[in-house]
Formats: C-alpha cells, structure tokens, sequence
C-alpha cells in the first residue's frame, strides 16, 4: 500500500512536472523565433537597400553589390541566406551579381565543405546553395549527394543538379531514383531531369528499362513531355508489357505526344475491353492527341463503348480530327457521349 | 431492506468491484498511457523530420508529375457558402484540377446560386457506373465559358456516401480529394497531399492532410486571412481535441505504417483504387474510416506493395460544433462508425498478412477508442461512489484522478509544442495560454459527456436501431475583412 502510494505521488510529480517544462517549451519555442525574427530584421535592414537594387536590376555600376560584399560577421550570414532565398526568384544578371557576392564571403567554398557536414540541415542547404550558385565545378559532389543517407540531402542535391544543368549528372540522378532504402522522390528527380536539355535521351532510354516502377515511369513521363522521339521503341514496349499499370498510362500519354502513324495500332490495342478502364481510356486520349486518320475507325467503333466516359473520349477525338473524323460520328449523333462532346468543344471554340 | 442495509450493500458492491477491476484498469492505465507515449515519440521523430525536411525544402509547384486532381465535394443544403466554397476551391494553387459538386437533392437553392454564378449550362453526359448508384442523376451542368474546369451533377438525395460515389464516377483526374462543402482549403493545401503521389507514383494510394477548427478566425472570400481561437469553449476543446488527433495520433501512425484513418472532411485517393474497391459504402456511419479499411483489406490480401501517407501540414479547415446538441449528434456517430467498421474487419486482427494494421494499429483502436469511454465511464460512476461510501482513500482517489487527466493534459501539451515549433499558426500570445485552459477544463463536463454520447452511439448499434443524421448547424464564417 506504501509502495502503492509513493508510485502514484511520483508519477504524479512527474507528469504535473513534464506538463509545466511543456508549457515552458510553447513558450520558449514561440519566444526564441520571435527574438530570431527580430535579431535578423535588425541585422538586414542596414543591407536591404542594396539588397533590391541588386535584386531589382538596377545595380548598373555594380556599387550595390560591391556594399554587399563588404558585409561581416553574424550580418553576413544572415544576408547570405537573404540571398539565397532570392536566387530562387531571380535568373540574369542579378542573380549572378549575388552569386559574386556569395562567392567574395566565401559561402561557395563553405558551402563544398559542407556537404560533408554532419548536420543534414547543412548538407542540404549547401547543395541548393551550390545549385543556385550554378557551381558546375561542383557537380562530381552532388552526384555523390545523391546516395546520401538523408532524404533531404539527396532531394536538395538533385535540386541543385536540376539547376547546373549538366546532362552529365542526368544518369546519376535517374538511377537514384531507384536506389534501395535511398531512394530520390521521382518528382524531384524529374523536375531535376526536365532541365538538362535534349542531351538525355539516351538516358532516359535507358531508364525506361529499369528494375524499379518509378524510374520507369519517370522516364516514361519525360520522354513524352521532352518528345524524345527515340524513346518511341521503349514506350511501346513499357505499353504492352509493364507489369505496373501506372507505367503503362504514362507511357500511353507519351506515345500520344510523340508518337508517329504506326502507333496507333498499338494503341487502339490497348483498348480493348479486357484492358483495364484507366488504361483504355488513356489510350483513346492519346489516339486524339496523336489525331492520325487511321485511327478514326477504331475511335468510331468506340462510340458505342459501354463505358460513357470513353466513349465521349472517343467523340472528342474524333471531332479534333477535322471533316473526316465529324464524318465518323454520322449515325450517332443522339448518342449522349456525342452530344456532350459536341456541346463541350463548342462551348470551348465559342470562348476561345 | 433498511437504508443502512442498502448502503452496506452498496459499500460491499463497490469494493468488491474495486478488487475485482483494481488490477485490470491499472494494466489498462499503464498500457494506454505507454501506447501514447509512444505515438508522441513517433510523433516528435517524425516531426523532426518533418521540420529538417521544411528546412531544407525546395520550391515545388507542381510541374511535372503532379498528378490531376478532381476535388468532390457533396453539397445538401449549402445555398449560404456553395459558391464562396467552390470559387475557392476553383482558384487553388495546383496546376491541373477540377471541381466536381454533387447537388445531393438540397430542398434550398443550393443548385439555382451555382447555376447562377457560373452560368451552368446542361450537358446530356451519361454518367459512368463504374460505383453502382441507386439514386438517380438529374443532370449534369457546366460552365458556359468553356473553361472553368466545374462539373455540377444533381441527383435525388440519397446521402453524402452516395453523392461522392457519383462524383467519383463523374471526375475525370487520377485523383480524387473528398472534401466537405463548408470546408475552407489552404492556397497550397491540395500541392501538400499530391507531393507523396508525386514522389512515389507508383505506390502512394491515399493521403490524409491535417484538419483545423476554423470558428473564430476571420474568413474573406473562402480564404483565411487571420487565424483566430475559437470564441467559445465547446470548439476551443475541440481544437485542442484536432491537434492531439492529427499532431499525435495520425502522425504517429503514419511514422508506424499503420495508418488506418482518413478523415472525412478531406481525404485524397487513387481514382482507380477507390473504383475499384467499390467506393463509398453508403450504409456505413464511418464510411471514410470504412474506406481505408477495405483498401487496406483488398491491398495486403493481393500481397500488392502500396503506401497511405498522413500529411501533417493545415491543408483543410472545418466548422465545429458550437453547441452540445450538434456536438452529441457528431460523437455518437463517430463512434458507432468506429464500432461498426471494427466489427466488420475483425477478421483482419493478428493475423500475419495485414502486417502492423493487424497486430498494432486494429487492436489499438479496440482496446484505446473504442474501449475507452465504457472503462472511463466505470471510473466516473465508481470513484463518486466510492468517495460517497467513505471506501477509499480520498487523498489517494484525488491524487489518481490528478494523474488520470494530468496525463491527458500532457499529451495535448506535447500536440502543442509540435503545433508550435512545426506550424505556429496563431499569433497571439493569448491564444496559448487560451489552448492550455481548453486542455485543462476538457476534463470536466466535456470528457464526461463525450464519453457518454461515445456508449450511447455504440449501444444505438448494438441495439439495431436506425442512424439518423443530424442537421449540422452552420454558424457560417465572420466574412468582414474589417
């Protein structure tokens, strides 16, 4: 029973204890970001007007800039990190004004050794940082700053690559996407992909034939989005026989985008009824993408699905194809799916 | 029998169910308090992470994979907001999505202030039956411009499971985000919840975003310019109710892998995974947690490799109740829906192939949610008792009762700190020292009476008896920007 009591008095103490450190912690969390805010306020202000001239375009003798440089101390390091958020707004000549200014205070060359920080946090800023800098020098790093143990670093190196620009880092950044346990999130790594120029299409060729779904995919995606018309034989495959339904739409999509005469078989293939909805119905969408005649018998034939969607899919295919693919709809022209898609598409050319 | 033999009974009744439950509850006590100090652990790791990943976050808009989203919204008797609501929804940040509004049989004007705003046009579509409907379409309606991606579709009233089933079946996105029609959505929220579909295309099935109390903040136009406590108190535990739910518990389950509920009032889904477990089940209270579950259930029992994401991060802001008779209405229907869908998936507990949903997250939910207000109403009825019958220990009951809620103001303590170091979404040093108050006076009257409605909408199951949806007063939003 003594036993019992000092148990229960002790818990009690604890946790009327931890209560009161946790409202001292809203506290302290609140006041600390309210005294940081004001601490940087105070420090930037002297700096901000150089700040926009530079920032504005309007620096043209370059005074502004030089003032920057001449930051110290605590004040630097605050103006670095205004800078950096501005990098993400900015492109010409003031961008790579500030860039100069980063580099005089030394924050490139902070940043490289960085990137073996033990502070994810820093390893992450400091692969954007060079990103932003466009430090091409730097790209044999951040290619290793892909395989680290830390999301947030291999997304932000990914980032930064997407940012320099190099084709070089392209293969690096689509295999990291299938990295076991490390893998890149496939929206970052395409974003990353989408800015490296038409020198990637091997790549993504490449990609296309991946072990893992979602370098797949995203190969997929970019091929079509990029129109890199020599992925066409891979897309085709990944069409007909990947085992992820994803890839499958996606590569759909893309073969609607670049796909030639000859794919329309292949498509309409993959209309048939045994094929899964999502999958007809991307193949009809990129039939009418694609607007080749020859598919205008098979979109015709679809009319009657019994799926309405796809058929008013087919409808609105069939009516962006000029005279011969209106002349297709003759004989169902009470079908409500050609009914909407009319009504639709002259909704659409009245307001355009 | 004399008064004093009454009481004698009483007295040897009540200590006899004290010897008798006395080992029970503490094993209880201890376990459900260990259960969640642990999902406040996993909650803290988690927003740790969370935080290095805000920290260090990249601008994203979007481009790229974001998949379409088609955002359903079920409307039955919503003529004061509809409009504002879908204006709102219409103008979100995010580069490819529609609106579809289900007019489910509203008896106001609801469908006439759409067609109005929007110049609603008629379009003879046959809508597809890809989830079965028994009520019948009316119609469907677009914009006349041509260019507003809105689909209104109106059908006879047949509830809200069944308008959003007819609104999956009329989206047109791969993804589809259930959203009430007095919900206000953060600019940025629907970029929040499609950034796990994005990263991981091929896996991710549904995502759950953060839902807050709006009563009392200041709304203009379907947005909220200023983030205000609520005015009463009723919504202001509330809010302290939200923060420990979706601080704590969902993403600490997230953390887990065993997250096994969406909210409602926004919730986002693979398209073709909702379609193809049959959607909404319109006779069940908790159709979303029913959701989950089935998908859940079809997933693991095809051995398919998937993943459902919490999404910390505000995305939606509901109305709460302001009055206990709503309050009552909602409670009781929550936990019914929360018996009913753990009855019917029974078969899903300990067994292997459900993984950490059968072995952590299910038995969690029967034992903690379920159990809770039947052995917390024992407490409240036998410690009074007891005290009255002079059979235990006053000093001792006291400190008990002291460490039971001072617990339970720890843990939305602990919700607190995270709201405030990840989010900080109220200004005012007033509204801190407001939320503590709420955390503190919910242990008397509000947690006794949630309890309460909790076994009457369970034992309204068990009895058979016929759920009957309440009206849900609006006290609508403070829409002056001044």
């Amino acid at each position: 029973m003594i036993i019992g009591a000092a148990l229960l008095v002790g818990a009690t103490v604890v946790v009327l204890s931890a209560c009161v450190l946790l409202i001292l912690a809203v506290v302290a969390v609140r006041a600390r970001r309210h005294s940081r805010t004001q601490r940087d306020e105070m420090l930037l202000s002297p700096l901000r007007p150089p700040l926009i001239t530079v920032a504005s375009g309007e620096d043209d003798d370059g005074a502004a800039a030089e003032q920057l440089t001449w930051a110290t101390g605590v004040s630097r390091a605050v103006l670095d990190r205004n800078i950096v958020e501005l990098l993400t707004k900015i492109r010409g000549v003031p961008a790579e004004q500030l860039v100069h200014v980063l580099e005089v205070h030394g924050a490139v060359d902070a940043a490289v050794a960085e990137l073996s920080s033990r502070s994810t946090v820093k390893r992450a800023r400091a692969a954007q940082l060079l990103g932003l800098a466009r430090a091409g020098h730097t790209v044999p790093l951040l290619v290793e700053a892909l395989g680290d143990e830390a999301v947030e670093v291999r997304n932000s190196a990914a980032y930064a690559l997407g940012l320099i620009a190099d084709p070089v880092a392209a293969g690096p950044v689509l295999a990291a996407i299938g990295a076991p346990e490390r893998g890149l999130p496939a929206a970052t790594a395409a974003e990353a992909l989408q800015s490296m120029g038409v020198g990637i299409s091997e790549v993504l060729r490449d990609g296309m034939a991946d072990a893992n779904a979602r370098t797949r995919m995203v190969a997929a995606h970019l091929s079509g989005e990029r129109s890199f018309t020599r992925g066409l034989p891979e897309l085709r495959g990944l069409l007909d026989a990947d085992p992820d339904l994803t890839v499958r739409e996606t590569s759909a999509t893309a073969i609607g985008r670049l796909g030639r005469g000859e794919d329309v078989g292949i498509l309409v293939r993959h209309t048939a009824a045994s094929e899964p909805l999502a999958l007809r119905r991307a193949c009809v969408i990129a039939l009418g993408d694609l607007g080749e005649a020859d598919a205008i018998p098979a979109l015709a034939v679809l009319l009657g699905d019994a799926d309405p969607r796809l058929a008013e899919l087919a409808a609105t295919a069939l009516l962006a194809m000029g005279p011969d693919g209106r002349d297709a709809l003759a004989g169902h022209e009470d079908d409500p799916a050609v009914r909407s898609a009319r009504l639709l598409a002259g909704l659409q050319k009245a307001s355009a | 029998m004399s008064w004093d033999a009454f009481v004698e009974g009483l007295r040897s009744f009540v200590l006899w169910s004290m010897d008798v439950t006395a080992v029970p509850i503490i094993i209880y006590f201890v376990l459900i308090n260990t259960s969640l100090l642990v999902l406040i652990v996993l909650a803290f790791l988690e927003f740790r992470a969370q935080q290095r990943r805000r920290s260090t976050a990249v601008a994203w808009q979007g481009a790229g994979l974001a998949p379409g989203v088609s955002l359903l919204v079920p409307a039955y008797n919503e003529e004061a907001g509809i409009v504002m609501a879908v204006k709102s929804f219409l103008t979100l940040r995010y580069p490819r999505h529609e609106v579809v509004v289900v007019d489910d049989g509203s008896s106001d004007q609801t469908f006439a202030r759409l067609e109005e705003a929007f110049d609603l046009v008629e379009v003879p579509r046959e809508l597809p039956h890809e989830i079965p409907i028994r009520a019948k379409v009316l119609g469907i309606f677009v914009p006349r411009d041509g260019r507003t991606r809105l689909v209104v579709v109106r059908k006879e009233n047949s509830g809200r499971s069944e308008a959003i089933n007819v609104a999956i079946n009329a989206a047109s996105e791969p993804l589809v985000a259930m959203i009430d029609g007095d919900s206000i959505l953060e600019p940025d929220g629907l970029l929040h919840v499609t950034r796990p579909f994005a990263d991981d295309p091929t896996r991710m099935v549904a995502t759950g975003g953060a839902i807050r109390p709006v009563n009392g903040s200041r709304v203009v136009s379907g947005r909220i310019v200023r983030v205000e406590m609520p005015t009463t108190w009723i919504p202001r535990i509330q809010l302290v109710e939200y923060l420990r739910a979706f601080l704590l518990g969902r993403t600490g389950w997230s953390r887990l892998g065993g997250l096994i509920l969406i909210s409602g009032a926004f919730g986002l889904f693979r398209r073709d995974v909702v379609v193809e477990v049959g959607g909404l089940d319109p006779n069940s209270i908790g159709e979303d947690f029913e959701l989950v579950m089935r998908i859940h259930k079809r997933l693991r029992d095809e051995g398919r490799d998937y993943s459902i994401q919490f999404v910390p991060e505000p995305v939606s802001w509901t109305e709460v109740p302001v009055t206990a008779k709503v309050l009552r209405n909602q409670r009781r229907r929550w936990h019914r829906g929360l018996w009913e869908t753990l009855w019917a998936y029974r078969s899903m507990l300990f067994r292997p192939r459900y993984g950490r949903i059968g072995w952590l997250a299910l038995p969690y939910y029967w034992l903690f949610e379920l159990m809770a207000p039947l052995l917390e109403l024992f407490g409240i009825i036998i410690v009074p008792l007891a005290l009255a019958l002079g059979v235990v220990n006053v000093p001792f009951a006291i400190l008990f009762l002291v460490l039971a809620y001072g617990y339970a103001v720890l843990v939305t303590l602990a919700a607190m700190v995270v709201d405030e170091w990840a989010f900080h979404k109220h200004d005012r040093w007033r509204a801190i020292w407001q939320t503590i108050a709420a955390s503190v006076l919910e242990n008397i009257g509000y947690r006794q009476a949630t309890v309460w409605w909790r076994l009457e909408g369970w034992w309204s199951s068990l009895r058979g008896k016929k759920h009957v949806w309440g009206v849900m007063t609006r006290t609508g939003f403070d829409e002056d920007p001044a």
